[in-house]
C-alpha cells in the first residue's frame, strides 16, 4: 500500500514538474548577435559578412526592436549605414522568441527612413541564434547569426 | 629680476667698491681667440655701414651675409630664415641670435627694430660646440651701445614712402646707456577687398645698459630690451593658373607683439682664470589675427595668442693669458621656457560649406539625404602649453703651435620637451532627410606627449697661419635644430575628428574615413647637419678677403609642409636627407674716400632622400633656398667745402630658387638696386636713400592654404629722406 502511494506521489510530481516548464516561457534580453545579412539585389544575392546586431526587448516584453549594424544594401554603395526596425511585434514560448511586423519605417541617419521601410518582418531567436527576414524597400533582406559572448 | 640674482652672485664674490668705468669691448662671441683666428668664415658689419646701408632690421642682412636669406614678408612674427640650404619657416631657426652676449630664445622676437645697435657679426657654419641648440646654420651677434664707449648723443629722423618715418636717439649718462626709436609706415601693400594697405606698422623698442667695475678684475653688464608693435600685414595673393592676384582678403589680418629681454653678465678675472656668468630673462605676449583662407569669402581664421617666459644661464670658464699656447673654454648652459598658446580657428559660413559639408557631402549618396550645419561660425578651440628644456655641457679647447692653430671640442646637450593640448569643437548639424531637428554634436581632444633626447655636438677645426695677414683653415663641425610640436596641425586633426565623429553620430561609416595626422604624430624629430669646410682669409688695412667652401650633410630636415587635399593647416616634418654643397666669397676694399664690399654665395641644397609618400622628391633642389646670393656695394666721399657728399650704391641678388618640393614653382634670380646720397658735416648729415630703385618685382614668400596657392611679393620701391645728428 505503501508503495503504491509513493509511486502515485511521484507520477504527480512529475507531471506538475513537466507541465510548469513546458509553461513557462522564454525570457527576452538584450543581446548583441553576429552573422550575415544577406540582400537580394537584382535577382542575385549579396552578404554582408560579419555584421552585428542588437535585439533590445521593451520593458513590457511585448515589442522589441533590432539595430543592424554597418548594413550595405547594394555592392556599390560607398557607405555603410546602422539601420534599427523598431515596433517588432514580440512572442515568447518556452522554445523560442518570435518577432514579427507587417509594416514599419526603420529608423536610420538620426530618425526616420521612409525610403527602406520594412515590410514582411519575420524572426525568431532559438537559443543562442537570430535569425529574421525582411524587404527593406524593394530589397529582400535576411540575417542569420550567433550570440555574441558578453 | 635676472639682475638681483647676479648682484647677489656677485656680493658673495666680492665685495663691491666704485672704480673707474673701464671700456671694455662687448662682444657676443664666444670663442676663446680673437676674431681673424677662428677657422669659420666670419662677416662683421659696424655701426656706419648699418646706418649707410638702412640696415635697422635682420631682414636688410640678407644677401650682404653671402647666402644668407631672410624674406620680408607676413609680420615681425615671420622671422624666416634660410641659410646655407637650412631653414624653414615655421618654429625652430637655423642661426642663432645674441645681442651683448645674452641668447635669444623665441624666433617670434628676432625681427624688432634695430636701436644702439653697434655691429653685427656673423660666424658661419655649425656654431653648436660653443653654442648649442638652433645654430646649426650659424650664429649671429649684435653688439649694442656701451656706456664705455664714449659716444655722445645720437639723433635721427627719417620720412620716406609709404609715409614711413623713424625717429631715433641714443645716449649715454654714467654707467647707463639708453637708445629709442619709433617707426611707423602706412604700409606698401593694398587690401583691394577692404581698399586700404594691409601691412601697417607703429612699434617703439627701447635699450638700456649699464655697466659697472666694482674692481678691476669685475665687470658687470645689465642689459634691457624692450620692443611693442602692431602691425597689419600677411600681404599674400592668390596665384592661379598663372596669375598673380592682388591681395584681397575679408577678415582681420594684425599682429601686437610685446618683447621684453633682460639680461645680466658678470664677467670676473683673476691672473690665471676669467669666468663669465650670464643669464637673461625673457618674456614674449603676442596676439595675431589671420585671414587663413587670404581671399574675400569667410572660410575661416586664426587667432593666436602667446604668452612666453624663458630664463637662461650660462657659465662660462677660461684662460685668463691670451698669450698662452693652450686656450680652453668649458662652459654650462641651461635655460627653461614655458610657452601658453592659444590658437583658434574659427570656421565661417563659407567654410563650413566649402570645407565641411561639400566635403562630408561627397562622401554621401545623394539619394540617402544630405548633411546640413545650421551654424553661421564653428570655433575649433585649441589650447596648448608648451614646456621646453635644455642643459648643456661643453668644452673647446685651442692650440697654438707656432702658425699652426688647432681647435677640438664638444657639447653635450639634453633636450626636452612637453606639449600638453586641450581642444574642442562644437556645432549642431542635421541630416536631411531623416531628422526633423538640429543636433549638437562636440569634439574633445585632450592630452600630452613629451620628448627627450642627447645630441652630441663635436666641432675640430685646422688653421694656418701663411703669413701675417693670410690664414688658412678647414673644419668639420656638426649642429643640431631642436625638434618641436606641430601646433598649427591641430585644427585639421580636430577637423577630422569631428567629420568622422559626426559620422558615426549618424550611423553612417565612410569605406575611407577622413584622414588627418593625429597628436602622436605632431612631434618632428630635430635636425642636424655635419659640415666640413675649407678657407681662406686675408686681411690688411685696406683689403679684406675671405672665401669658402664646404659641404653639408643633413639628416632628419625639417621642412613646412601643406598636407594634401583641403587641409587648412601646416605641419614641420623631418625629410629624409639633405646635403649643401656651396662656395662664399667676401670681399672689402677700403681707402681713405672709397669703401667696396662683395659677398656672393652659391649653394647647391637638394634632397638625398626625402619621400613623402605621395613622391619622390631625391635629387630635388630643397625650398626656399636661393642657389645665389649677391651683394656689391660700393661708396665715394667727396670732400667739399665744409663739408662732404658721399655716394653709395649696392646691387642686391637672390635666386633662383623654388618654392615647393616638387621644383614647379620656383622664383628666377632678381637684381635690387639701392642708392645713397648723403651731405656730411661734422656733426650731422642729411641723406636720401632709395632702395629697390628699379621697382623690381619680386616675389618673396609661398604657401598653399585649402588646396590654392599664395605669393607675397617684395617690396616695391622706397625712398628716404633722413638726417642724423651726432653730437
Amino acid at each position: 500500500m505503501k508503495a503504491r502511494i509513493l509511486l502515485i506521489a511521484l507520477a504527480v510530481l512529475a507531471f506538475v514538474s513537466c507541465k510548469e516548464k513546458e509553461l513557462t516561457p522564454l525570457e527576452p534580453e538584450t543581446a548583441n548577435y553576429l552573422g550575415t545579412v544577406t540582400v537580394v539585389y537584382n535577382d542575385s544575392s549579396f552578404d554582408n559578412d560579419s555584421i552585428e546586431v542588437a535585439f533590445n526587448p521593451s520593458e513590457d516584453g511585448l515589442s522589441g526592436s533590432v539595430t543592424i549594424y554597418k548594413i550595405r544594401f547594394v555592392p556599390q554603395m560607398p557607405v555603410t549605414i546602422d539601420v534599427t526596425v523598431p515596433n517588432l511585434a514580440m512572442a515568447a514560448t518556452p522554445e523560442k522568441i518570435v518577432l514579427s511586423c507587417e509594416q514599419v519605417v526603420p529608423l536610420a541617419m538620426g530618425g526616420e527612413f521612409p525610403r527602406y521601410t520594412v515590410t514582411d518582418f519575420r524572426g525568431e531567436i532559438v537559443g543562442k541564434e537570430l535569425s529574421f527576414s525582411l524587404n527593406f524597400g524593394d530589397y529582400p533582406t535576411s540575417f542569420r547569426g550567433s550570440r555574441l559572448i558578453e | 629680476m635676472t639682475a638681483a640674482l647676479l648682484l647677489s652672485t656677485l656680493t658673495l664674490l666680492l665685495p663691491l667698491k666704485d672704480t673707474l668705468l673701464t671700456e671694455v669691448t662687448v662682444t657676443a662671441l664666444k670663442e676663446p681667440i680673437p676674431a681673424r683666428q677662428i677657422a669659420a668664415p666670419l662677416t662683421r658689419l659696424d655701426s656706419p655701414e648699418l646706418a649707410t646701408q638702412g640696415i635697422y632690421r635682420h631682414n636688410a642682412l640678407s644677401s650682404r651675409i653671402p647666402a644668407l636669406h631672410i624674406p620680408d614678408y607676413g609680420a615681425s612674427l615671420t622671422s624666416t630664415v634660410y641659410f646655407r640650404g637650412l631653414g624653414s619657416r615655421m618654429e625652430n631657426p637655423v642661426i642663432g641670435l645674441y645681442i651683448d652676449g645674452i641668447p635669444v630664445l623665441d624666433k617670434n622676437a628676432y625681427d624688432f627694430d634695430w636701436v644702439g645697435v653697434r655691429s653685427a657679426t656673423m660666424l658661419h657654419g655649425p656654431q653648436g660646440t660653443l653654442y648649442g641648440r638652433n645654430t646649426m646654420g650659424g650664429v649671429l651677434s649684435l653688439s649694442t651701445l656701451s656706456p664705455s664707449s664714449g659716444e655722445g648723443p645720437s639723433l635721427y629722423a627719417e620720412y620716406g614712402t609709404a609715409n614711413t618715418c623713424r625717429l631715433g636717439a641714443s645716449f649715454i649718462t654714467g654707467n647707463h646707456a639708453f637708445s629709442v626709436g619709433m617707426r611707423h609706415t602706412d604700409g606698401y601693400f593694398g587690401n583691394d577687398f577692404k581698399g586700404r594697405p594691409c601691412d601697417s606698422y607703429d612699434g617703439l623698442s627701447l635699450r638700456w645698459k649699464w655697466e659697472k667695475s666694482p674692481g678691476s678684475d669685475t665687470q658687470i653688464t645689465h642689459v634691457m630690451s624692450a620692443s611693442i608693435s602692431r602691425e597689419g600685414g600677411f600681404a599674400y595673393g592668390l596665384y592661379q593658373e598663372g596669375r598673380q592676384y592682388p591681395v584681397a582678403y575679408n577678415d582681420e589680418g594684425s599682429y601686437r607683439r610685446l618683447s621684453v629681454i633682460e639680461g645680466m653678465i658678470v664677467h670676473r678675472r683673476t691672473e690665471s682664470a676669467q669666468a663669465d656668468l650670464s643669464g637673461s630673462l625673457q618674456l614674449l605676449n603676442d596676439d595675431m589675427h589671420m585671414d587663413q583662407d587670404f581671399t574675400p569669402a569667410s572660410v575661416f581664421t586664426l587667432r593666436q595668442q602667446q604668452l612666453s617666459g624663458a630664463a637662461t644661464l650660462e657659465l662660462n670658464l677660461r684662460r685668463t693669458d691670451r698669450q698662452a699656447s693652450w686656450q680652453p673654454l668649458t662652459g654650462f648652459f641651461a635655460f627653461y621656457r614655458l610657452n601658453s598658446l592659444s590658437a583658434p580657428v574659427l570656421f565661417k559660413r563659407d567654410g563650413i560649406e566649402s570645407l565641411i559639408l561639400d566635403n562630408a557631402n561627397s562622401h554621401i549618396p545623394g539619394d540617402i539625404g544630405y548633411l546640413t550645419i545650421s551654424d553661421q561660425e564653428m570655433p575649433v578651440t585649441s589650447d596648448f602649453l608648451l614646456g621646453s628644456w635644455n642643459v648643456a655641457l661643453f668644452h673647446e679647447s685651442v692650440f697654438h703651435f707656432g702658425t699652426w692653430h688647432l681647435t677640438a671640442g664638444l657639447r653635450l646637450d639634453y633636450e626636452g620637451g612637453r606639449m600638453d593640448y586641450d581642444c574642442l569643437s562644437t556645432l549642431h548639424y542635421r541630416f536631411i532627410p531623416t531628422m526633423t531637428a538640429d543636433k549638437p554634436f562636440s569634439v574633445t581632444y585632450r592630452g600630452n606627449t613629451v620628448h627627450s633626447g642627447l645630441v652630441a655636438l663635436p666641432k675640430l677645426t685646422v688653421m694656418y697661419d701663411v703669413s701675417d695677414r693670410t690664414g688658412l683653415y678647414t673644419n668639420i663641425s656638426k649642429g643640431y635644430r631642436a625638434g618641436g610640436f606641430n601646433t598649427q596641425i591641430f585644427s585639421d586633426i580636430l577637423q577630422t575628428m569631428m567629420m568622422n565623429g559626426l559620422m558615426r553620430d549618424l550611423g553612417v561609416y565612410l569605406d575611407r574615413p577622413f584622414s588627418s595626422v593625429t597628436a602622436s604624430s605632431t612631434e618632428y624629430a630635430p635636425e642636424s647637419a655635419w659640415n666640413a669646410e675649407a678657407g681662406l682669409r686675408y686681411r690688411d688695412t685696406h683689403v679684406g678677403l675671405e672665401a669658402s667652401v664646404y659641404y653639408m650633410a643633413v639628416r632628419n630636415q625639417q621642412l613646412t609642409v601643406f598636407p594634401a587635399g583641403q587641409s587648412t593647416g601646416r605641419m614641420m616634418t623631418n625629410a629624409g636627407r639633405s646635403r649643401s654643397l656651396g662656395t662664399e666669397i667676401q670681399m672689402r676694399w677700403r681707402t681713405d674716400s672709397f669703401h667696396s664690399r662683395l659677398s656672393w654665395s652659391y649653394c647647391d641644397a637638394r634632397f638625398v632622400r626625402y619621400n613623402d609618400g605621395n613622391a619622390d622628391y631625391a635629387g630635388k633642389h630643397v625650398p626656399y633656398i636661393p642657389s645665389h646670393t649677391l651683394f656689391l656695394g660700393a661708396g665715394y666721399r667727396l670732400p667739399l667745402e665744409g663739408c662732404s657728399l658721399t655716394a653709395d650704391a649696392g646691387l642686391r641678388a637672390n635666386g633662383p630658387l623654388w618654392w615647393n618640393e616638387s621644383n614647379t614653382l620656383s622664383e628666377p634670380m632678381r637684381l635690387f638696386l639701392d642708392g645713397r646720397l648723403a651731405l656730411v658735416f661734422l656733426r650731422w648729415e642729411m641723406y636720401l636713400r632709395g632702395e629697390n630703385l628699379t621697382d623690381t618685382q619680386a616675389r618673396s614668400f609661398y604657401f598653399r592654404s585649402v588646396g590654392k596657392d599664395f605669393f607675397a611679393s617684395c617690396k616695391p620701391r622706397m625712398m628716404t629722406l633722413g638726417i642724423s645728428v651726432k653730437l
